[in-house]
Formats: structure tokens, sequence, C-alpha cells
């Protein structure tokens, strides 16, 4: 039990700093770590704990919850529109909101690899098997995100 | 060129023949040189916590469905471990001596007649179960660790199954998994 605490301790701001990233969102970002965490309790206890099996259940809960919300597109709009936004205004520290909001406008892919890369501690090894793809690859794509992101947030600046 | 070098050395994932092209392009080539530290600064902001408060979450770590019985008959004992382990705590815990300065010894006891292991974690330990040792036939647990003057958090683990707070200390917090740690602060022995 105290190993998964350490384990806990040690993947919990990796965990989030991913969501974050991922979601741009506070609030979906504590919800879906939340779940991950009782999820990887719940059936992986008693294995060897590995943050790559982590990261991919909550890469699924990520899918699963957008998956749900798509036949409901209007009111996710609205959502993040209104509310969310308040609630991360509070949560977010104001230089920051800028660099979330370019992470947003990278296509999924290459929002998924860059949280990934930046926030999750796994090598690109592990990126590259959880995301299906080549280690060769993996390295391109890592960049070619980080490049994307550059030039979103110069135009930012304009 | 082989621009991804940049990403493999802003993420520690060069080998040692990437490393000497890595260097070698940056001497040579200044728009990779400046890519190199954009993409770095860039990173510093990426990297931050970007948050003003990390998020509650309770994860049901040491709720077992025993806990419900467990806790009733817990309850009882609890109360004559605080009281026993008080009295303890008169007869046992001496001030500490002093080993160097800024280092201090801290005895850690717990009356538990009826287990088979008793072990702390805490901050102190990196959260990694630390046994404590019988003391005869008592019924009292204890360990002796060497502390800086500092505030800690902590609590007893008792037989792999049960995390309990110090009984003898008042202060105590709600930890992450429902479960409650007790804070002490060590400073000089006088």
């Amino acid at each position: 039990m105290n190993t998964f605490r350490k384990f806990y301790t040690e993947n919990k701001e990796r965990l989030f700093g991913y969501l974050l990233r991922k979601t741009g969102n506070y609030h979906l970002a504590a919800d879906i770590m939340q779940e991950s965490f009782t999820r990887y309790l719940e059936r992986y206890k008693d294995r060897d704990q590995s943050p790559a099996l982590l990261f991919t259940i909550s890469r699924n809960l990520l899918y699963d919850h957008a998956r749900k919300n798509r036949y409901d597109a209007s009111y996710e709009e609205e959502q993040h529109g209104s509310e969310l936004d308040q609630e991360n205004a509070y949560s977010i520290k104001e230089e920051y909101k800028r660099v979330l909001r370019a992470i947003q406008q990278l296509d999924d892919e290459a929002q998924d690899i860059l949280a990934l890369a930046v926030s999750s501690g796994l090598s690109y090894r592990e990126i590259a098997d959880m995301t299906g793809n080549s280690e060769a690859n993996i390295k391109v794509k890592i960049h070619r995100s980080r490049v994307k992101l550059k030039k979103i947030l110069q135009q930012d600046q304009l | 060129m082989k621009d991804y070098l940049i990403s493999m050395f802003v993420d520690n994932e060069l080998n040692l023949d990437e490393k000497i092209e890595f260097v070698e392009t940056v001497h040579k080539n200044k728009p990779f040189k400046d890519e190199t530290v954009e993409l770095l600064d860039q990173e510093k902001l990426l990297q931050s916590s970007m948050v003003t408060a990390m998020p509650e979450v309770r994860t049901p770590v040491y709720r077992t469905e025993k806990t419900g019985l467990f806790r009733l008959m817990f309850t009882p004992i609890a109360g004559f471990a605080t009281a026993m382990t008080l009295v303890a705590a008169f007869f046992l815990l001496r001030p500490a001596p002093v080993i160097s300065p800024g280092e201090l010894q801290h005895r850690f006891v717990i009356y538990n007649p009826d287990v088979s292991k008793t072990e702390i974690v805490g901050d102190f330990t990196r959260w990694n179960p630390v046994p404590l040792e019988k003391v005869g036939d008592s019924g009292y647990w204890s360990v002796t660790l060497k502390l800086e003057a500092g505030e800690y958090r902590y609590s007893y683990l008792i037989d792999n199954n049960r995390q309990i707070a110090d009984p003898t200390v008042l202060t105590h917090e709600q930890d992450d998994f429902g479960g409650k740690n007790s804070i002490i602060k060590v400073t000089t022995a006088i």
C-alpha cells in the first residue's frame, strides 16, 4: 500500500501536468487524474508499478470523455466558453494561460505527444509504444510539435 | 539537418554520438543554435507547474471492505492505546541527545500489543515504511530516527494494512488517501 503511496506522490504532478496541457482545463484534468488513480488502484495495484500504464489509463479516459461529448458538442462549447473558463481563471496562473491556449490550437496528436514529452517523465521509447509510433518517428513528431507551438506563440504575440 | 536533435537535447534523449553531432551543429550553424535557445526558453514556460494549487485528490487507498468493522473494534483500543502511550511517553520519552548540530534523535513509541508488525511512514522516510521494534513483551513498539530540526508528517502502518495517526500527537491532517497524518515539530533538545 505504501509503495502505491510513493508511486502516487511521484506521479501526481506529472499526470496532472500532462492532463492540464492536453485539455487546457483545470477541472477536467483534476477529474481525470482522480479517476485514473482510482482505476489504477482497483485493477493493477498488485502489479509492478508502471507510470506508462497510469498514463495509458488516463489517455483512454480522455478519449472516452471526448467521444461522449462529441454528441453534445454545443453543450461542451458553451461550458468551455463560460463556466469552465471562469473556474480556470482562478486556478491557472495568468502568464501560462496564453501557453495553454496555444497548445489547444495544435492538432490532437501533436497536443498529446507534446504534453507527454513535456510532463510525463516517460522516455521516448515509452511514449512511442503508448502512441503507436516507432522510436525514430516519435523523435521527429515531438520536435515538430514543439516547432508548431513556437509558431503559434509567435503569431499570438503579433 | 537533424532538427529533432534539439528536442532530444531538451528531453535528455541524446546518446554520446548524437551529443557530438549536436554540439558540433550548434557550433557551426547559427540558426540551429538560435532555434535551440528559443525552444529552451519555450520549454521553461511549458514545464512550469502553471497552476496556483494542485487539485485535491481522494484516492481510496486505505479503505478496505473490513474498514467499518475494523474501526468499531479499533475505537476502544485506540482510546486505551492513547492513554497507555501517554503514560509510556512520560517514562520513555526523555529529551533526545543531540548528535551533531542540526541533527536530532527522535524516538517514536506506540502501544500496540496485539499486532505482529508496526511500521512508520513519513516524509522523513520518503514514505517508505520503516519497521518499529518490539520493546520486550510490553506491547510497545519503538524506533529512534535521526532527524534534522523541522516539521514532519507521518503515520503508523499496522500489519501492512491499517494506517493510523500517532495517538499521542494532537496535530494531524487529512492526507490525499482518506487517512490521517500526525504533524510534529522537532526542535533542539533542551
